[in-house]
């Protein structure tokens, strides 16, 4: 069956994508105005707020103290986690972990991991007994589109302003969690035949497939993810990295401004 | 209650740990409309507690089985955000979340004219992004306010309010440690415009006049934070926004 408002949806951002426009007004490589809060939940080691459009997103790191991996005794660990709750759209349906949650999650994750801004052995409090573990939690509280660049930010932001919580575990004084770095990432959807930079809920509703960048301070790549069915070329790819430079260096600004306040 | 008797929580002067009086809340702040792919929602600052209600519907109710032929059902989850609280929370449900979803809905249920709605489902989901005690009632007062900002028809309002005691002394609205401490929590939702009553729970140990005086304190604070809830509603349609 055909689902009509798709269908519908897609003809008229095909039409769009003719007159180089967007549903929107932006242009093509133009992201949403992003708002930015950190420090902004009690409770939480370190937090933050991202509004982009219609979509707002919390994160929130919490510690714990636990015994290392056995192949790796000096080192704490990162984990990164996503929820879609059903209290960020109607699409969105009780029960365990969807695909969705858990991809975006991992792409969270990756680009925080691997970009090195964390280092494990820094977590360790005693080698072989006793190290950090670092959560990083993401709620997405209203999905207006592109939730994965705000997750990406709000991740990033909240562990940049967190506060190692070690007078609480009885193992020193609090001092602020060393990040040496601040990845970012920028999401650009095929819709109307062409890639567009922060799709809105609409774009991504009647759009195709979806590519994430994840960039480091130094410009380099540190997590890369296609979802969705569709395909792409090197010529494609070459111009959205560039975007997603530019892009990339403007949210790392402002989480750098962020902190300054 | 945790019940422990020798920490101290009421000062030599006579007033509570953080400065309140023994019948004075905590401030509360209430924005409506907050979620813009919901149909309704609020955010309720109360004390340290940050509560938000999203409501969607009526909408078809499935899975068909938990359908009513005379009446909409209301699916209510309150849920913890993992960085909610002091030590992390694992994600998901648990037996506390079940159990005051399940009584929270029964209390919306009340007042939601429900029967305008035959097969149907409300669901409003709550999410508890900070936690100092008194999230269910926070959680409470969010959920009918993101109601009424669905503009779902009701018989009035619910406000979701807490009394307790400590070291022998009835007090409204128990912080954290007066609630970990304290020796009974009685949080009810109350109808500010009838004076009745749709959601009670109650532990610890209050004599029948401990009970009386735990009451008076939650009507008189239902009536402040009725006049928080009704203008942040009011703001909202002021504000000319949808």
């Amino acid at each position: 069956m055909v689902e009509l408002v798709p269908t519908l949806l897609r003809q008229e951002l095909a039409r769009l994508a003719e007159d180089d426009q967007r549903l929107d007004g932006r242009a093509q490589w133009e992201g949403r105005e992003v708002s930015l809060e950190v420090d902004c939940l009690y409770n939480a080691e370190g937090s933050a707020k991202v509004v982009m459009g219609k979509t707002i997103v919390y994160a929130g790191v919490k510690f714990e103290l636990r015994t290392p991996w056995p192949d790796r005794p000096s080192q704490g660990s990162l984990m990164c986690g996503a929820e879609l709750r059903p209290v960020a759209h109607r699409k969105y349906e009780p029960g365990p972990p969807s695909p969705e949650s858990i991809e975006l999650g991992r792409v969270v994750d990756r680009g925080i991991r691997e970009s090195g801004c964390i280092d494990m052995e820094s977590l360790c409090i005693v080698p072989g007994e006793k190290v950090w573990g670092v959560m990083i939690d993401i709620h997405v509280l209203s999905d207006g589109g592109n939730i994965f660049d705000a997750c990406g930010l709000a991740a990033i932001a909240a562990l940049r302003t967190a506060i190692v919580p070690a007078e609480r575990f009885d193992v020193g004084e609090d001092y602020k969690l060393k990040v040496n770095g601040t990845p970012i990432m920028s999401s650009f959807t095929r819709v109307g035949g062409r890639y567009i930079y922060d799709p809105s809920e609409e774009e991504e509703l009647g759009g195709d497939e979806r590519i994430h960048i994840t960039l480091g301070d130094e410009g380099h790549l540190h997590s890369l993810q296609k979802g969705l069915r569709g395909v792409f070329t090197p010529a494609e790819f070459a111009e959205i990295f560039d975007v997603a430079h530019q892009r990339c260096t403007d949210l790392r600004t402002l989480v750098a401004n962020q902190e300054g306040n | 209650m945790g019940g422990y008797g020798d920490v101290q929580l009421l000062r030599d002067d006579g007033l509570r740990l953080d400065g309140r009086k023994l019948d004075e809340m905590r401030p509360v702040s209430i924005e409506a409309g907050i979620l813009p792919a919901a149909d309704g929602s609020a955010m309720v600052t109360h004390g340290l507690n940050v509560a938000v209600a999203a409501v969607y519907g009526p909408m078809e109710a499935h899975p068909r089985k938990i359908q009513r032929q005379d009446r909409a059902v209301i699916d209510v989850r309150y849920n913890m955000a993992p960085f909610s609280t002091g030590d992390r929370i694992r994600p998901g449900y648990n037996r506390r979340s079940r159990e005051i979803s399940k009584v929270t809905a029964e209390a919306l249920e009340s007042v939601v004219l429900v029967e305008r709605f035959p097969r149907s489902k409300i669901r409003v989901e709550i999410e508890i992004l900070a936690a100092e005690a008194g999230t269910r009632c926070a959680g409470l007062t969010a959920a009918a306010v993101a109601l009424a900002d669905a503009g779902i028809p009701m018989r009035d309002l619910i406000v979701g309010v807490a009394s307790g005691k400590v070291e022998g002394i009835v007090v409204l609205d128990l912080d954290k440690a007066e609630d970990n401490y304290g020796q009974a929590d009685l949080p009810v939702g109350i109808l500010p415009n009838t004076g009745e009553i749709a959601f009670l729970q109650m532990d610890g140990d209050l004599s029948p006049d401990e009970y009386n005086l735990a009451m008076e304190y939650n009507f008189k604070a239902a009536a402040e934070i009725h006049e928080i809830m009704v203008d942040a509603l009011k703001r909202r349609y002021e504000g000319g926004e949808n």
